[in-house]
């Protein structure tokens, strides 16, 4: 992404969800790499090597300096030469001038992503240096002028037929547009006498081992290699970020890397180098070894304690692989020149700030991403945090501080929400759905059904549904959440009958108000704090659980609190629970039998509670009880909700959920179960909009049914 | 499953040719098997030995100090690499002893892991053999 204009960016998005090639290519990416990633990880305890990962990868970064010196002294003790550039600009000199002292007039590099980082091709070539990418996914950008749209898979966004108009351009020879064997061998063909003919080569590192001062290269191609051994020259691109104490660690990350980068065991070239190795080409016969670690940030992120985490990122490239936006944009528009979500903070924190800002705002909020992570690195936090920061540094816009004036007080909050109720009145129609409101002013927004205002909130209700529970087995605190308490109330009439079914007394504390998830989106920590001690006051009397219908409530309950608060909401948060795990685990078969139903019911797994929570097996053996549960492909892909993002990005929100149904669609089922406000909002009024033959319930809907 | 079966079927699922023999003369014989094969396509073949192999990944662990082994490994369409059962370790950690050593002698060592053929899926994802390095791998795994 080259531009932080928020009317290109959305040009760029909108030419991208145009482009049937990369829509269909990225797509079955994202299936396929989900079930083979799958496939290798069940060889290997994969948490706790993640778990290893993260926790070698911070002590890394608190030792930092000592790692540094450590490796500077045991490679230069085996003949290579260490620097140290603090700016971008600097490693490009460096690397400049040990090219100018060696006479190089050809450079042939395998993939580097810092390489990338600092621009280096462009510096070299203006000194009148040849560069030749030999990775063959980077030489197609190269020969396009273009960055690399994945990490791992430069031109992932390519079709054969565009990378073989490349290859004719290049070798000024007729090029077979079909057999992608045959281009492969072009490359091999082209490439091979620039690895002969070059001065001097250049990689990146995967890791540096301090204990032995050894740079470790992963590749598949035989090119890093290549490069490596034949020139007389070797320099190494290495960010400080890739210092790892000991051999033992990188054998242990090399069980996780591969796997999760391209899904194999083992990369087919893993290279150990230490020091100067013979070399025919070297004057003396050994290899003239340059490492050149960069800082760029990086030692000032270290002690950073928030994004110190970013150290323990592997670049495999996985937070892409998994991300629903850049499934539907591809990587130059979900990165800038680091792609993904990893690209989104480093973008942010190595480069333009201003492209930063806009990309950020161009995240879902899933968590796919934390899930996959190599390193276990809390991304959609980070991301969620430099919003802040942002939001912060140029003080709120008017809306977030609206909604921090208003969400702070509940009365007033409250008072507002039932003035919209009234003031929607001439618009609403009887089915729930905005209905008399021309299309022309939805705006972008025309791609759902927008929901009215219930006509009684819940809290208005509670006084005259509130059931007399005998003798009751539990006791639970129902947070209401505002989505269910003033749009969606039946949901929670729904749950007051299953509780009652299952002999659990109910209670709703009045004095809760909003979870704070929105004014943590929005970056008003002060207010979102606030609002968090108040419905911990709230619900200060004893219960068995706190129990609420909606997933991002829930999720913002149990970790959001505990991240602002920490001790001071630790009991709260412990008894929070999402509904469906409640019933799952306390009203079980015997206790609560349902009359199982012949309905077909699909299951759409909200991002808050399958990623954030990690509940997948409670709501599916409910609905197995309760009706004939029907599996659809990708439940657990985001429906394209994500707050505040469906208003920011309606073109990318849209597509997810026009995915989301065709699934669902697919499935034959009549119904739809979810466990989310949010998510019921988007595929209600998707499947209202597109007049589909599904009805969206929540689950607690579903089960009363079958009472 | 042996450690052995694991190499065989961790190596062949990255589309190396293991044979399996039971001596030195029978290696010889499926080298010069080999050469001939490879001289009908026109292809060259470099023999080099493996130090160490890893079972659950079907790695060949090669000392690459020289720069002749590093070209055998890279250069020709056809390397073979011939590996001892012996020498056989399960996973990567277990290698730590055998790299320590190596690499704290104080002298510059290069460690190649090799794992299949080279390989590529840079255009449409489409897997690909042979991009640089080799187009065939064959391991010769010598039971002792």
């Amino acid at each position: 992404m080259n531009t932080s204009s928020s009317r290109v960016y959305h040009r760029e998005i909108a030419e991208a969800l145009d482009d049937t090639f990369l829509r269909r290519t990225l797509d079955r990416f994202a299936v396929e790499y989900r079930e083979s990633r799958d496939r290798v990880f069940r060889e290997v305890d994969g948490p706790s090597l993640i778990r290893a990962i993260a926790d070698m990868k911070d002590a890394a970064a608190r030792d930092l300096e000592s790692l540094y010196t450590r490796f500077k002294s045991e490679a230069e003790a085996r003949g290579a030469v260490v620097h140290r550039a603090e700016t971008a600009a600097e490693a490009c000199a460096i690397i400049a001038r040990i090219a100018a002292g060696n006479n190089v007039k050809r450079i042939v590099k395998s993939k580097s992503m810092t390489a990338e980082e600092i621009g280096l091709n462009a510096h070299l070539e203006k000194s009148g240096i040849e560069v030749q990418e030999t990775d063959l996914g980077e030489w197609i950008v190269q020969l396009r002028h273009e960055g690399p749209s994945h990490m791992v898979m430069p031109a992932i966004h390519l079709s054969r037929g565009q990378v073989a108009d490349e290859f004719e351009k290049a070798t000024g020879e007729k090029q077979d547009h079909e057999d992608v064997q045959r281009l492969v061998k072009v490359a091999r063909r082209e490439l091979r006498p620039k690895f002969f003919e070059a001065d001097m080569g250049i990689t990146g590192a995967n890791f540096c081992i301090a204990e032995t001062g050894t740079v470790t290269i992963v590749t598949n191609e035989g090119n890093g290699s290549l490069v490596n051994t034949l020139p007389p020259v070797h320099v190494v691109l290495a960010g400080l970020d890739k210092l790892v104490p000991s051999l033992d660690d990188v054998l242990s990350a090399l069980r996780v890397l591969p796997r999760n980068a391209t899904s194999q065991r083992l990369t087919a070239y893993t290279t150990f180098l230490s020091g100067t190795v013979p070399c025919t080409k070297a004057p003396g016969g050994r290899k003239i070894l340059h490492i050149v670690f960069l800082d760029n940030g990086r030692s000032r992120v270290a002690r950073d304690p928030l994004f110190a985490q970013v150290f323990r990122c592997v670049r495999c490239g996985a937070c892409a692989n998994v991300c629903p936006v850049f499934r539907l944009v591809g990587g130059h528009r979900m990165g800038h020149v680091y792609i993904g979500a990893i690209g989104l903070v480093l973008t942010y924190l190595f480069h333009d700030r201003a492209i930063a800002k806009q990309l950020c705002q161009n995240c879902v909020g899933c968590g796919a991403c934390k899930e996959v992570c190599s390193g276990g690195i809390d991304l959609p936090a980070l991301i969620q945090e430099i919003r802040a920061r942002f939001a912060q540094e140029d003080g709120s816009p008017l809306p977030s501080k609206l909604a921090a004036f208003a969400m702070g007080d509940r009365r007033l909050f409250h008072k507002l929400l039932g003035f919209m109720r009234f003031a929607q009145k001439p618009v609403a129609g009887k089915d729930g759905f905005i209905r008399h409101l021309p299309l022309a002013l939805y705006g972008r927004q025309g791609f759902k059904s927008l929901p009215a205002f219930a006509p009684k909130p819940f809290r208005a209700l509670w006084a005259e549904v509130k059931p007399v529970v005998e003798k009751p087995r539990l006791k639970v605190a129902l947070f209401a959440g505002c989505a269910q308490d003033f749009v969606y109330p039946e949901h929670l009439l729904a749950a007051l009958k299953v509780f009652a079914a299952g002999g659990v007394a109910v209670e709703f504390p009045v004095d809760q108000t909003c979870c704070g998830l929105p004014l943590t989106m929005l970056g008003e920590a002060k207010t979102a704090e606030r609002v968090a001690r108040q419905n911990i006051k709230a619900f200060a009397e004893d219960c068995d659980a706190i129990v609420t219908l909606c997933a991002s409530c829930a999720s913002h309950l149990k970790h959001g609190y505990l991240r602002m608060l920490g001790a001071e909401a630790e009991s709260f948060s412990a008894k929070v629970m999402d509904f469906s795990s409640f019933v799952h685990k306390y009203l079980p078969p015997e206790v609560l039998p349902f009359t199982r139903r012949t309905e077909k019911v699909a299951y759409h797994a909200s991002c808050h509670l399958c990623k954030a929570l990690g509940v997948r097996e409670a709501p599916r053996a409910l609905l197995r009880r309760a009706v004939e549960y029907v599996p659809s492909n990708e439940e657990e892909s985001c429906c394209g909700f994500g707050g505040t993002f469906s208003a920011k990005f309606p073109e990318i929100s849209a597509e997810l959920m026009r995915k989301k149904l065709a699934n669902v669609a697919a499935s034959g089922a009549s119904r739809l179960a979810l466990d989310c406000p949010g998510c019921a909002m988007q595929l209600k009024g998707g499947a209202d909009r597109a007049g589909l033959p599904v009805a969206v319930s929540h689950i607690a809907e579903v089960l009363a049914e079958s009472l | 499953m042996t450690m052995i079966e694991q190499f065989v079927e961790r190596a062949e699922a990255v589309s190396a040719k293991v044979v399996r023999v039971r001596s030195g003369t029978e290696a010889d014989a499926v080298v010069a098997r080999e050469r001939e094969r490879a001289g009908v396509s026109g292809f060259s073949v470099d023999v080099i030995h493996a130090a160490r192999g890893i079972a659950s990944t079907g790695t060949c662990v090669v000392e690459a100090d020289e720069e002749a082994t590093r070209l055998a490994t890279l250069v020709p369409e056809v390397s073979v690499i011939v590996l001892r059962t012996s020498d056989l370790v399960p996973d990567l950690p277990d290698l730590a002893p055998f790299l320590r050593e190596r690499q704290s002698a104080g002298c510059a060592t290069c460690t190649s892991f090799i794992t299949g053929p080279s390989r590529t899926a840079d255009i449409e994802r489409v897997s690909a053999v042979g991009v640089h390095g080799p187009l065939e791998l064959t391991i010769i795994l010598v039971e002792d």
